[in-house]
């Protein structure tokens, strides 16, 4: 379970996080919603402190931060226990598609070698990816770079995966190839954090939806809740300037 | 025009002899100057409290004066600090049984490690941002980030520089005949004054650094190839 | 050598140097002239694809890029007399300062050229063909489009080279120059302090090389002034 607690977050005057509080249970699916500026990507960097949070608590299985006052080896077991699939998927370069796999494995979880290239061929294997496994990411589409992203992320078998808009840098056409493979592991019951502007998307995937504006997280619910009957007037405006598109995005 | 074309093929040869020597004192204080700089631009980057500041003035005061200087005052300095030295703590050496070269490598090798510093830590710079932060995603300490993911990317990308080094190096070498140094430019100088052929001698000489320099430019021209093959990609 | 150090001397030699800088820096000026005009020529060969000239400029500027500067400085001081003999100009009493100054022209005037070229380059094709949309003539695209852009672009390489060049002016004394270095070898020769002579002259070559820094990147930010990003708003 994943409890965030009261987060905060200001950079220089603006206040961009003003207290956050956000529950997800093992296994499920949460969608952060909300129109660009309102501090959805902020708030899932602060979780696995990319930007460290002003104040609040994360609470991660056992595992309890102070954001104000964590520690290295505190921030580290952290972020032991989650991963992250990046807006632009941020593989290392120098490395294969298999050694962007491999790495955390043998690097950061002391996997011996060869089971760490077992392991990754099987999760390249589950994103499509068994032909691509001695390229370099630059002689990869970005469809496929970020399948790699979510293989890496994957194999780390985290807590739970962060997902900061992971198909907005992708042509059009290349964003369904990365939202099946997602939709694909959220079935296998991998709890995730999603922020996307796929609306479709969204209402297919989650468990939970919560839209955020301005800071705050102004209504959460069920997706059938918040996509069909939203409470709140800005989830109103904001989900009918969104709707149309979404027809079109699976 | 008077130029006696025989004996520049004649002093060819003779300074050739000086070559080894070049190539020692450009390769030492090049390696020596590769470490000096990695040390010095992490330094920098992460502002260790501090020698963050001696290494700043180091690396800006190297690179403010000529190393024509750098050489002198090593030369004439650092057997006055190991005198000292070498009376405090009772050694039995004195300075003036520090061989020649040595005072080269010393010089050339800070002088170096100045520019190198500069060449790593805008390569260390030029890493994408994105990739340390994945590197941090998935559970990486500072060190190994540092490590596995930037130096690497960041040597490679200042290969070309580096490359660049060696070849300021190689002709920065040709000053240290003025602590007397028999490296190719000291050869000339002698060729030169023996056969009262100034001319010749120096073309000689001009011969051998340029053919080098070309040589060095076509090994880069072939790694940095290489390496494109991942940096820069382009559909396999 | 041979006299226990004193600190003390570095600072009387400093006013003792400083009255030859203007020497050193006559010299970096007149070898940055020669070398605007002579790399500006060189350049255009290889901008225009001219045959011939194309490729005796690329030797040229391998030439300098492969010699240290010190050879190509012997090189001129025995060789220019020699060459000029043969068109009957005698140039035995011509002063050292001028080699030095022609040396270096030539020498920093290579690597302008490359400088240039690469700046050229590197402006956005589409400048050119922007220039051609409106009417513009190919020159007139060039001078007014193609050039600002690409001194722009130069300037920091260009800075970056003036200054390695004001650190090479220290060789000049090896074919008798009595620059700032000149000077200094004098003054160590009748005191008997050369360290501390070289540590003043180092410590004058600092701040010079500092001031122009400083002055090159405050002519820089006026030169991206078109460059400049203001704040976004959010």
């Amino acid at each position: 379970m994943i409890r965030l607690k009261n987060i905060k977050k200001s950079f220089g005057k603006q206040m961009v996080l003003k207290g956050i509080d956000l529950t997800v249970e093992k296994g499920e699916v949460v969608v952060i919603l909300g129109p660009s500026g309102s501090g959805k990507t902020t708030l899932l960097r602060c979780i696995n402190f990319l930007e460290r949070a002003d104040s609040g608590a994360i609470t991660i299985g056992d595992l309890s931060v102070d954001c104000h006052r964590a520690t290295k080896k505190e921030i580290l077991a952290l972020r032991r226990k989650t991963a992250m699939v990046f807006q632009h998927y941020n593989l290392f370069k120098h490395k294969t598609v298999l050694e962007n796999v491999m790495e955390g494995l043998v690097v950061v979880q002391k996997w011996p070698v060869e089971r760490a290239k077992e392991r990754s061929l099987q999760i390249l294997e589950k994103v499509g990816l068994s032909q691509q496994i001695d390229m370099y990411p630059s002689q990869l589409s970005g469809g496929q770079q970020q399948r790699v992203g979510i293989a890496r992320a994957l194999a780390l078998n985290p807590e739970v995966i962060l997902f900061d808009e992971p198909t907005s840098a992708l042509d059009p056409e290349l964003v369904g190839e990365v939202l099946s493979v997602i939709q694909k592991i959220a079935r296998e019951g991998i709890t995730m954090i999603v922020v996307t502007h796929e609306m479709g998307f969204a209402r297919d995937i989650s468990d939970h939806v919560v839209f955020m504006d301005n800071g705050v997280v102004v209504e959460e619910g069920k997706p059938n809740e918040i996509f069909h009957a939203p409470k709140e007037e800005r989830t109103k405006q904001f989900l009918k300037r969104i709707t149309p598109e979404w027809r079109y995005s699976i | 025009m008077n130029i006696d074309f025989r004996f520049i093929v004649t002093a060819f040869f003779e300074i050739m002899k000086a070559l080894p020597l070049t190539l020692v004192i450009t390769t030492v204080p090049l390696l020596i100057g590769f470490a000096i700089g990695i040390g010095t631009a992490l330094i920098r980057l992460y502002k260790v409290k501090v020698i963050y500041k001696i290494a700043d003035f180091y690396v800006s005061f190297l690179r403010g004066t000529p190393l024509i200087l750098h050489i002198y005052i090593v030369y004439l300095g650092l057997p006055l600090l190991f005198d000292v030295l070498a009376e405090k703590w009772g050694w039995s050496i004195r300075s003036n049984s520090i061989p020649l070269i040595v005072f080269v490598f010393v010089a050339f090798s800070l002088n170096a490690g100045a520019y190198m510093s500069e060449i790593i830590r805008s390569g260390i710079l030029a890493v994408n941002k994105g990739e340390i932060e994945a590197a941090y995603s998935i559970g990486m300490t500072t060190s190994q980030a540092m490590k596995r993911i930037v130096l690497p990317q960041a040597l490679m990308i200042s290969l070309p520089n580096l490359c660049n080094m060696f070849v300021g190096l190689l002709h920065g070498s040709s000053l240290a005949f003025s602590i007397s140094l028999m490296e190719l430019n000291g050869k000339a100088n002698v060729v030169a004054s023996t056969n009262w052929k100034f001319l010749e001698s120096f073309i000689a000489a001009a011969v051998i650094y340029w053919g080098m320099t070309i040589l060095a430019e076509k090994v880069t021209a072939i790694l940095e190839k290489r390496l494109r093959m991942f940096i820069k990609g382009g559909v396999a | 050598m041979g006299k226990s150090f004193d600190l003390n001397l570095v600072f009387d030699f400093l006013p003792k140097l400083l009255s030859y800088l203007h020497i050193t820096l006559l010299i970096l000026v007149g070898a940055v002239l020669i070398g605007l005009l002579v790399g500006f020529l060189a350049a255009l060969p290889r901008i225009y694809n001219i045959p011939v000239l194309r490729t005796l400029s690329a030797i040229y500027v391998s030439f300098i890029r492969g010699t240290p500067i010190l050879i190509q400085l012997f090189l001129v001081y025995y060789g220019l007399p020699e060459l000029l003999k043969t068109i009957q100009i005698d140039v035995t009493h011509m002063s050292s300062l001028v080699f030095v100054i022609i040396t270096y022209g030539f020498s920093i005037g290579a690597l302008f050229s490359e400088i240039i070229r690469a700046a050229v380059s590197a402006v956005d094709r589409g400048q050119t063909e922007a220039a051609y949309a409106i009417g513009m003539t190919p020159i007139a695209a060039f001078v007014r489009i193609v050039l600002p852009q690409a001194l722009t672009i130069a300037f920091p390489n260009f800075a970056n080279l003036v200054i390695s060049y004001l650190k090479d002016t220290s060789l000049a004394f090896y074919i008798g120059v009595m620059d700032m270095t000149g000077r200094g070898q004098t003054l160590g020769t009748a005191t008997n302090h050369f360290l501390e002579v070289y540590i003043s002259l180092a410590i004058i070559y600092y701040a010079v090389c500092i001031l122009l820094e400083k002055c090159f990147s405050l002519l820089e930010t006026r030169m991206l002034r078109y460059e400049r990003q203001f704040p976004v708003s959010q």
